[in-house]
């Protein structure tokens, strides 16, 4: 077993990092107090091949597996949460379509996703529910060879980039729910104002309309029925961003705290003197260190799936750990911070909120326990 | 025709500690220097321009081969490498001697490339000693390369002047980190770059014996950095007490 980074993985790391030092963090605040991320660093990921790490170079991709994605996702995070969630969001469903596309799915749709042309959406929450997606509500009628699309989807990133977007609704012969890859912006879909969150803004969050969307039938992604399949595997998948973004977000508020505890002083001394204060930084670093190496090996199982339940299962349990751990981090660096971190202008006051936020996307903590436990006790 | 950079192997700085004046090396990988970064960009730039192939020359330990990886990354297109662990620390005169031979092992070379000194000694010697060694004019402190027909306009960045001048080639050519940001490489390219060209020699198969060290490092401490404390009540003492340290209005 070798723990260490080839040196490909680490030069990718460290272009992550290079470019988010540069380019992410001047504009992490601009980009938390204004609630969107410039163009320009948009077009910078692209230009790095960001948008595509883990998928074939056939398909436009880099070729750079999720071990790869994992790294890059982490550093991009670390500055900038929103800008790691648009690339989370976007690479869950470029790679849902690589799984269950067909080569003409793939061929049309992954190339200009890979390069950061377009940018993806996937949307399975609805008003109604999240938690649990077998009620979907959204409809898909068939007609000729068309399906048409109606209803409401809440909370989902990315809507507003152009680009493809898999929508789950359920299909009306069979009664059973279908994904299926929609151009955004095509006729009858429209979106929402963007949600004010309290955290990790940047990342666009909109709720989506489709009144009478029609749907070309090549268009169905996999199988009429087989939705609950795609969005498991396809959720167990953004796992592993939202772990990445999380690690990331968890990385800087560790970072904060050390810098304010050698530099803050009481009486002449450092903070960094008070046991009190090494206990907490003892806790960010046990903290840190065991999400970082459950996601890096997240990102290597990605790119090993042999089964999709115990993948479930090692994805859930690796998003809860490191969410869970990244609240609590940022939760500690505050502590250390005192007052002063409750003050906007301290970088962990808008850390606390980007990490608070983790637990709560792509199915909650209490849902991912199920998961677990579900695939535990199933033997 | 040919371009050369020359990059040297380093300690990562940003991550060396220093522990009681002392810098620790331990577990700190290598990288290759900023400046020598920059000489590869600019030599990117010509390489563009010219239609030329660049080729990275360097000489160092066995980790020389995964750390070259970098260069090739963002743009050269093959290396050539002196390997030997003999190579860890060596005097800026040997690190000539064999940047020049392999140097003479590449065809057609019109331009050689350096940084103004190397990130770790800094000791800014090699590039001299190699354009001395192959009787080549050298242009030290570029900030600007220009092409200009079959020679270089280079604009040299000097203290307090700057200097223009023409050169004929084949020329070394130094760089100052003013010259251009160097250029982070995509993701594909840092996964391809252990695909390109490389070859490896030992000293010995360009007939260069490593003598044993000439230069002994007595001592190498980090600058103390006690704090002042002064505290000021205004800007006016502020400015006073700036101009007293001799830090501003020199
Ligand atoms: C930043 C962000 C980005 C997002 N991006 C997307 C996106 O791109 N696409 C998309 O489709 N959605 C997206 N979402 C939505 C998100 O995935 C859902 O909100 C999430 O799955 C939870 O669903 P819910 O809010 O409806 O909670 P609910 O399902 O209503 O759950 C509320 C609470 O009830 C409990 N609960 C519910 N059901 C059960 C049960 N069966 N057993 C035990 N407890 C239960 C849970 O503990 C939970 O705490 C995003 C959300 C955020 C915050």
């Amino acid at each position: 077993m070798d723990f260490g980074f080839t040196k490909e993985e680490a030069l990718l790391q460290k272009m992550a990092r290079e470019f988010a030092e540069k380019h992410i963090e001047p504009l992490a605040e601009k980009i938390d107090q204004e609630n969107e991320v410039p163009k320009e660093i948009l077009e910078g990921l692209a230009e790095l091949e960001l948008f595509g790490v883990p998928f074939p170079e056939k398909y436009g991709g880099a070729d750079g597996g999720y071990a790869g994605y994992v790294l890059a996702v982490e550093q991009i995070a670390r500055c900038s949460s929103g800008v790691g969630m648009i690339m989370s969001a976007h690479t869950l469903s470029v790679g849902a379509i690589g799984v269950f596309g067909t080569e003409d799915q793939k061929k049309k749709y992954m190339p200009p996703c890979c390069q950061g042309k377009q940018i993806a959406s996937f949307a399975f929450t609805e008003p109604g529910t999240g938690s649990d997606p077998k009620q979907i509500t959204s409809t898909a009628v068939k007609d000729g060879d068309s399906y048409i699309l109606n209803g409401t989807k809440r909370f989902i990133s990315n809507a507003n980039f152009p680009g493809p977007i898999v929508i789950f609704a359920r299909e009306s012969e069979s009664n059973e729910i279908t994904a299926f890859i929609v151009d955004k912006f095509c006729e009858g879909y429209s979106i929402s104002e963007p949600w004010k969150k309290m955290g990790m803004h940047g990342g666009p969050l909109l709720d989506v309309y489709l009144k009478d969307v029609r749907v070309p039938a090549e268009n169905v992604l996999g199988q009429i029925g087989q939705g609950y399949p795609i969005l498991q595997m396809g959720i167990s998948f953004g796992k592993v961003g939202v772990s990445s973004c999380a690690l990331g977000g968890m990385l800087a508020a560790y970072e904060e705290a050390l810098k304010y505890a050698k530099e803050k002083t009481h009486r002449g001394a450092p903070i960094a003197k008070f046991q009190a204060i090494q206990l907490r930084i003892a806790d960010l670093a046990m903290k840190y260190e065991a999400s970082r190496w459950l996601t890096y090996r997240l990102g290597y199982l990605a790119d090993n799936v042999k089964n999709p339940a115990v993948f479930a299962k090692e994805a859930a349990l690796t998003k809860t750990v490191v969410c869970e751990n990244s609240a609590d981090v940022a939760r500690i660096s505050l502590d250390v911070h005192g007052s002063y971190g409750a003050m906007e202008d301290y970088k962990i006051s808008r850390l606390y909120r980007d990490a608070i936020m983790g637990p709560q996307i792509e199915g909650v903590t209490d849902m991912q326990k199920m998961i677990i436990s579900g695939v535990i006790l199933k033997g | 025709m040919n371009i050369v950079v020359a990059m040297k192997q380093i300690p990562d700085l940003q991550q060396v500690r220093i522990r009681n004046r002392q810098p620790v090396f331990e577990d700190v990988p290598y990288t290759l220097g900023n400046i020598d970064k920059n000489a590869l960009e600019a030599g990117v730039a010509l390489k563009e321009a010219l239609d030329a192939k660049l080729i990275v020359v360097s000489a160092g330990n066995e980790e020389l081969e995964d750390t070259i990886k970098e260069a090739l990354a963002a743009g050269a297109d093959e290396a050539y490498l002196v390997i030997d662990d003999s190579l860890d620390n060596i005097a800026s005169d040997t690190s000539a001697t064999l940047i020049a031979a392999a140097i003479k092992k590449i065809d057609d070379v019109g331009i050689i490339l350096f940084g103004e000194g190397s990130g770790d000694n800094y000791s800014g010697q090699v590039a001299s000693r190699v354009a001395e060694i192959l009787e080549l004019p050298e242009v030290g402190y570029a900030k600007e390369i220009e092409l200009n027909g079959q020679s270089l306009r280079v604009t040299r960045s000097l203290e307090e002047s700057e200097e223009l001048v023409e050169v004929e080639l084949p020329t070394v050519i130094t760089v100052v980190s003013e010259i251009n940001e160097a250029r982070i490489p995509a993701v594909t390219q840092i996964l391809k770059a252990g695909k390109k060209p490389k070859e490896v020699v030992s000293p010995h198969e360009l007939e260069i014996a490593i003598g044993s060290v000439q230069v002994t490092t007595l001592s190498n401490l980090a600058p103390e950095t006690d704090r002042k404390q002064i505290v000021v009540k205004s800007v006016d003492e502020l400015v006073k007490a700036l101009t007293t340290e001799g830090l501003i209005g020199r």
